[in-house]
């Protein structure tokens, strides 16, 4: 018995060091240009479903068959999905043509996936697969509506698509308690960690700006404004506009994002 | 004749000369009161939270978040800030050709 849970031991040491020799050698090919070996593609895609599945089953899904709503979800689709996901009768823009995984045609996950699942996946995204995370860039109520369209998509002729009217006016935006928390997964939605260090934050170590360590604690922002709430949060809208040489652009970050931005790095001191 | 004299020169040189350069810097930076305002590593007192943190400065992209960093630019930053940000808080500190470059020497080294 104990030698079995030796022999046991040795193999799984074993196994880790060959399984790290084998990612250090580079062996793996990280191409798009080719897909993933099969088991590896059919390990990623059960963990994705299983894992949209796990995180999706408590999920409040709304009534989805309002001809508004629809038509909410048509122009949001219009704007932010068929570049890479095409439409009845559209193929997807070229660029999106060369993603590894494919990005999905949304008729068959209208088909196929339950809503929650596809407003899970619409709000949160995808790691490593190109699909981003909508949380940040539409109110909850488009992400529903986006929904509610793909949803409808199957049912829809390539005419049918072309003939259907959108609605572009955007959303109400409710009022927010300000919410350090969700100002730290803002700051990474706004891709901060692609310029700054900032501990506390996995893979924000670039050095193209300043590190943001002990923001709470800086006297002076953006080289000149005292650092306040209200100037922390107005800088992050528009640094151009106090920086007009800087090469920080202004990111189009919410009065609600900002808030809860500058609350989180206000905590780091 | 003259490679072996370069070279003779280049061996001469040991890192205490290396180290001669980098303590001068540090004792510029302190008399120019640069850690009042800015972190800077291995600069005794040098602990400011005014502006940004000037560690791992050499592998920082811009300048005040403007200027390139290379060399010149870092100069012309440490000598005249506000010639490159009108706005900027960081004051003029009457610093000479010399001592900004080897000030700048120092905090192009720091990774």
């Amino acid at each position: 018995m104990k030698k079995a849970l030796v022999v046991i031991g040795a193999l799984l040491v074993a196994g880790v060091v060959a399984m790290a020799g084998l990612i250090y050698s580079g062996v793996y090919d990280v191409s798009a240009l080719e897909q993933h070996l099969a088991p590896t593609y059919h390990v990623l895609d059960v963990a994705m479903k299983r894992s949209v599945k796990a995180r999706a089953k408590d999920i409040v899904v709304p009534p989805l068959e309002d001809a508004a709503l629809i038509a909410r979800g048509r122009a949001r689709f219009e704007e932010h999905c068929a570049q890479c996901h095409g439409a009845p009768g559209i193929a997807p823009q070229a660029f999106a043509l060369g993603f590894a995984p494919a990005a999905a045609n949304l008729v068959a996950t209208g088909e196929l996936w339950p809503a929650r699942d596809i407003y899970w996946v619409v709000r949160h995204g995808l790691k490593m697969s190109g699909m981003p995370a909508w949380e940040f860039r539409m109110p909850d109520e488009d992400l529903w509506a986006t929904v509610a369209f793909v949803k409808r998509l199957p049912k829809l002729s390539a005419a049918d698509y072309a003939a259907m009217k959108g609605d572009a006016s955007p959303a109400a935006e409710g009022a927010h308690p300000v919410d350090p928390e969700r100002g730290r997964l803002a700051i990474q939605q706004y891709s901060c960690v692609t310029c700054h260090t900032i501990p506390g934050i996995v893979g924000a170590n670039a050095p193209v700006g300043p590190s943001l360590a002990h923001l709470g604690a800086r006297k002076i922002i953006g080289g000149h404004l005292p650092n306040t709430p209200a100037n922390l949060v107005a800088f992050l809208r528009e640094p151009r506009k106090y920086k007009p040489d800087g090469a920080m652009p202004d990111l189009g970050v919410t009065e609600r994002d900002a808030r809860d931005m500058a609350a989180w790095l206000g905590l780091q001191r | 004749m003259r490679a072996w004299l370069i070279l003779a020169l280049a061996m001469s040189i040991p890192a205490p000369a290396a180290d001669a350069q980098k303590d001068k810097a540090r004792l510029l930076l302190r008399q120019f009161g640069c850690g009042s305002c800015h972190r800077i590593p291995e600069v005794a007192d040098a602990v400011g939270d005014v502006g940004p943190s000037l560690e791992k400065f050499g592998a920082r992209t811009y300048i005040a978040g403007i200027l390139p960093n290379n060399n010149d630019n870092l100069v012309r930053f440490i000598r005249d800030p506000r010639s490159v940000d009108p706005r900027t808080a960081m004051p003029d500190l009457g610093v000479g050709e010399v001592h900004a470059r080897e000030m700048a020497a120092y905090l192009r080294s720091l990774r």
